[in-house]
């Protein structure tokens, strides 16, 4: 098991986010996690990846309790993630962005005096990952005037460029066109096996990606796990189809 | 109670009470429009100025000594209404921006003013010499203290409870403390932004100008007081809270007090002090006593 | 290319103003180069980092008076010496100080920052014995490159030999933050600036990189501060007023703080329009006041924002 919570409850006052949810992620595996709108699902990417500190239970990465190491310590253990909010960082080009997370793994970044130019294995990895997310023709692009599906593009493969062992998306898909969405995940896919990632965990509400390509589902509801299992045994699970999937497939 | 500390207490609380004035402005117009307005120092020198000016006017015009309070006071009042100029001429335009630029628009605020008061008033140091005299002097606690800095003090006081009246039981100041608590609330509920941010930085400024033109009896109207008196505002504010009427209540009262004390004990300690404990709080408790959220 | 090509000129420029310009004209270029080196390490903290420091006089005071101490007092005449003195002081003072204060963001960062400025203000100015108070300690003709020119005449060594040595100072600061700016420090910074979140998801500790910027900056800012002494003779506590914070801010936008340029720009215009205004009249501050207003409310990219428009990034 790479990433296992244990019974992670998150108030927010008097309102309860998480209600005791614990979950497991082995090596190889690739979980979506799906529940209505307000289900946790964020605040639960959130715990995961250490930017917010759960009100009770705890998460283990590799065995090692993530409780205050925050974002920076598990970037650099091995952890990444992208945002629903598209985050990126408005005037730094793309090759530049992926520069960034190149430095930031091969732990060039004090280095003042060094020039960034010319640095190869940074300007090769970056490279290589802009090929893998066909975003090679974008390099001189401010990240601020990309549209909206290469801004979540260029988010996710800043996360890849880390190689990290496990990738947490948060709504990989969303904001980016239909006919996009099967591209993003083939090349998600197609990458992630390139750079040797160990488990993939992505929150996504379109259905038709979800069931394509997960090996595990979460469903979450009201901050509780509802299910959790194999794409079939969700797909015929009442309660889940009630909450989440809806009659023809797709949730909203 | 020795005199020499009763002195040292009152000399504290005068201060305190122009303080509170100044810090209130300050107050206010940060916790409404999330702005810290550098450019306070500058309308109280401006208030203080323009209080010697009409002092003067008024004397030569023959009025009563008894009554110059009145003018200068309501001098210190009017002159606030340049809050109005410089928010609807200047302010309003970078309320979108980020607070970098709105900090760097009041200290452009703070050079303009400077050069404007030296232009109209020139650099000598104006004051009303012994006119506050006139309310006499009494004895209190064993200390001999002039009757218009307790007039003073108890104006301060005054204002301090009328604007915790306004605040709290008019429907202006429910408005001014939803437009703090939460600006797009209270905007979605249909609060006219603009038209708050008007009076609230006019009401703000007009606090700052009517604290100089009350101290200027005291002492004189100097070319530096109002880049001298942002330091000591910011200390208040920092100690007691940003935003908060109670903060700068109690923040002004520390402030006074103890410049009070390092004036009277350690002269080269004075604004050190205060900066230290700035710094401390800063660090240990930056909301300060009563502030907001949590930095 | 172009913009090379610019760099170029005006250096060459700078270089023979002594030789062409009127003696007036080379004096005031003193100041400008001593504002640049403070400028480019301000600018590393504001336009690469993000965060504004309304207290930076601070460093430009601890060059100073680290300068006018060592010749008034320690005999130490060595210009080499006194800006290495300085450098070290500024990096041992922005140590604390900027640990402490790069972990808050933007207001109470910039209002920490102009609380340390005062402190030392306070310092300096009240206890004169041994700062010499409001009236300053005198900053006596530094010797350059171990020769005294104790029997030259103030203006020729101060259009001479000091020119070219402030000149040579602030080519070898430039260059230096040329290369930080544009190392993989560099990138990391503009990545907190930006988005200091994702930059944290990406392994970037913001606090440190911060921290390095404060005090890389500090740094610059003293060694600045240093130069600005010999031409004047004496340092005083102005020099770490909070208002001297605030201008130097005002410069690095009026250049425009997103080009790598744009603040040195900005000291030289803000120093050559504010004799020329004095000149004619002396409400210099109610002019800079308006031009203030105007930049942020029209213009925040600064001049250079306005000759190279979109040009959001940080880039020559």
């Amino acid at each position: 098991m790479i990433l296992v919570a244990e019974g992670l409850r998150k108030l927010y006052g008097e309102f309860c986010a998480l209600d005791g949810v614990s979950l497991g992620v082995a090596a190889g595996e690739f979980v979506s996690i799906i529940g209505p709108n307000g289900a946790g699902k964020s605040t639960l990417i959130n715990i995961l990846t250490g930017l917010t500190p759960p009100s009770a239970g705890t998460v283990r990465f590799k065995e090692r309790e993530i409780h205050g190491l925050g974002p920076v310590r598990l970037a650099r253990l091995g952890m990444a993630r992208s945002f629903q909010l598209v985050h990126i960082f408005p005037d730094l080009t793309v090759l530049e962005t992926l520069q960034a997370a190149v430095v930031a793994r091969l732990g060039r970044g004090t280095r003042l005096f060094a020039s960034l130019a010319r640095d190869r294995d940074v300007q090769r990895e970056a490279l290589e990952v802009a090929e893998l997310f066909r975003l090679s023709d974008k390099l001189g692009a401010l990240a601020r005037h990309l549209p909206q599906g290469d801004k979540k593009l260029l988010d996710v493969a800043s996360a890849f460029a880390l190689r990290p062992e496990i990738i947490l998306l948060d709504e990989p898909t969303s904001g980016v066109s239909t006919a996009d969405k099967t591209a993003v995940m083939e090349t998600l896919v197609g990458a992630s096996r390139r750079i040797g990632l160990q488990a993939i965990i992505q929150v996504e509400h379109d259905m038709d990606i979800v069931f394509a390509y997960s090996d595990r589902i979460i469903a979450l509801h009201q901050g509780k796990v509802l299910a959790d299992g194999a794409p079939s045994s969700i797909q015929a699970d009442q309660r889940v189809i009630d909450t989440v999937i809806g009659r023809r497939g797709r949730a909203r | 109670m020795s005199q020499h500390v009763v002195n040292v207490l009152l000399s504290g609380v005068f201060h305190a009470s122009i303080l509170f004035l100044v810090a209130a402005g300050l107050q206010v117009i940060f916790g409404v429009q999330k702005i810290f307005n550098l450019a306070c120092g500058s309308f109280y020198a401006l208030g203080a100025y323009v209080g010697v000016s009409a002092v003067g006017w008024y004397t030569a015009a023959g009025g009563p000594p008894a009554l110059f309070i009145v003018p200068l006071a309501l001098a210190g009042l009017a002159v606030g209404a340049v809050g109005l100029v410089v928010e609807r001429g200047l302010l309003s335009f970078v309320y979108e921006r980020d607070e970098t630029f709105q900090l760097l628009l009041t200290f452009a605020v703070v050079l303009m003013m400077e050069d404007a008061i030296r232009l109209t008033w020139g650099t000598a140091p104006r004051s009303t010499a012994g006119l506050y005299l006139v309310y006499g002097q009494t004895h209190l606690l064993g200390a001999t203290v002039p009757v218009y800095n307790l007039i003073v003090i108890a104006a301060s006081l005054a204002i301090a409870v009328a604007i915790g009246w306004l605040l709290t039981r008019t429907t202006f100041g429910r408005i001014v403390r939803a437009t703090a608590d939460n600006r797009e609330m209270a905007a979605a509920l249909g609060v006219d932004l603009r038209r708050v941010y008007a009076k609230v930085f006019t009401l703000g400024t007009a606090l700052g100008t009517l604290g100089g033109a009350l101290v200027i009896p005291a002492t004189a109207a100097m070319s530096e007081m109002g880049i001298e008196l942002i330091v000591e505002a910011f200390a208040v504010v920092v100690i007691g809270g940003l935003g908060s009427m109670r903060g700068a209540f109690v923040g002004a009262l520390v402030v006074g007090i103890l410049r009070s004390i390092a004036i009277s004990t350690y002269p080269e300690l004075e604004m050190l002090l205060i900066y230290l404990i700035v710094i401390t709080v800063l660090v240990l408790r930056p909301r300060g006593l009563f502030g907001g959220a949590a930095v | 290319m172009t913009g090379r090509l610019l760099v170029a000129a005006a250096a060459a420029a700078i270089a023979v103003a002594p030789l062409v310009a009127s003696t007036y004209h080379v004096l005031l270029m003193l100041p400008f180069m001593a504002y640049a080196v403070v400028l480019l390490g301000l600018n590393l903290l504001f336009g690469y980092a993000g965060l504004v420091s309304f207290g930076h006089a601070l460093f430009i005071g601890i060059g100073a008076y680290t300068g006018a101490f060592l010749t008034s007092h320690c005999k130490i005449r060595s210009l080499e010496v006194i800006l290495i003195a300085a450098a070290a002081l500024g990096a041992l003072v922005a140590a604390p100080v900027g640990a402490l204060c790069v972990r808050y963001v933007k207001i109470y960062f910039g209002m920490l920052t102009l609380a340390f400025g005062m402190v030392f203000h306070t310092f300096v100015l009240k206890f004169y014995r041994l700062t010499g108070g409001d009236e300053g300690t005198p900053f006596l003709r530094p010797s350059l490159l171990g020769r005294s020119l104790e029997a030259m005449p103030k203006i020729d060594y101060l259009v001479g030999p000091y020119y070219y040595y402030s000149l040579a100072v602030l080519v070898l600061a430039t260059l230096c933050m040329w290369r930080i700016v544009h190392s993989p420090f560099g990138l990391c910074l503009k990545t907190i600036r930006d988005n200091p979140a994702k930059a944290e998801t990406l392994g970037i500790g913001v606090t440190r990189y911060r921290f390095h910027a404060f005090v890389i900056s500090a740094v610059y800012a003293a060694v600045g501060g240093a130069l600005l002494g010999p031409p004047i003779g004496n340092v005083d506590p102005t020099l770490a007023y909070w208002t001297h914070s605030g201008n130097i801010v005002f410069m690095t936008l009026l250049g425009g703080f997103t080009s790598f340029f744009g603040p040195v720009v900005g000291a030289f215009v803000f120093i050559y329009l504010q004799h020329w205004v004095m000149s004619v009249v002396p409400y210099w501050r109610l002019i800079f006041g308006a031009i203030l207003a105007a930049i942020v409310i029209f213009a925040p990219g600064g001049l250079l924002g306005l000759l190279t428009p979109r040009r959001a990034a940080v880039r020559l």
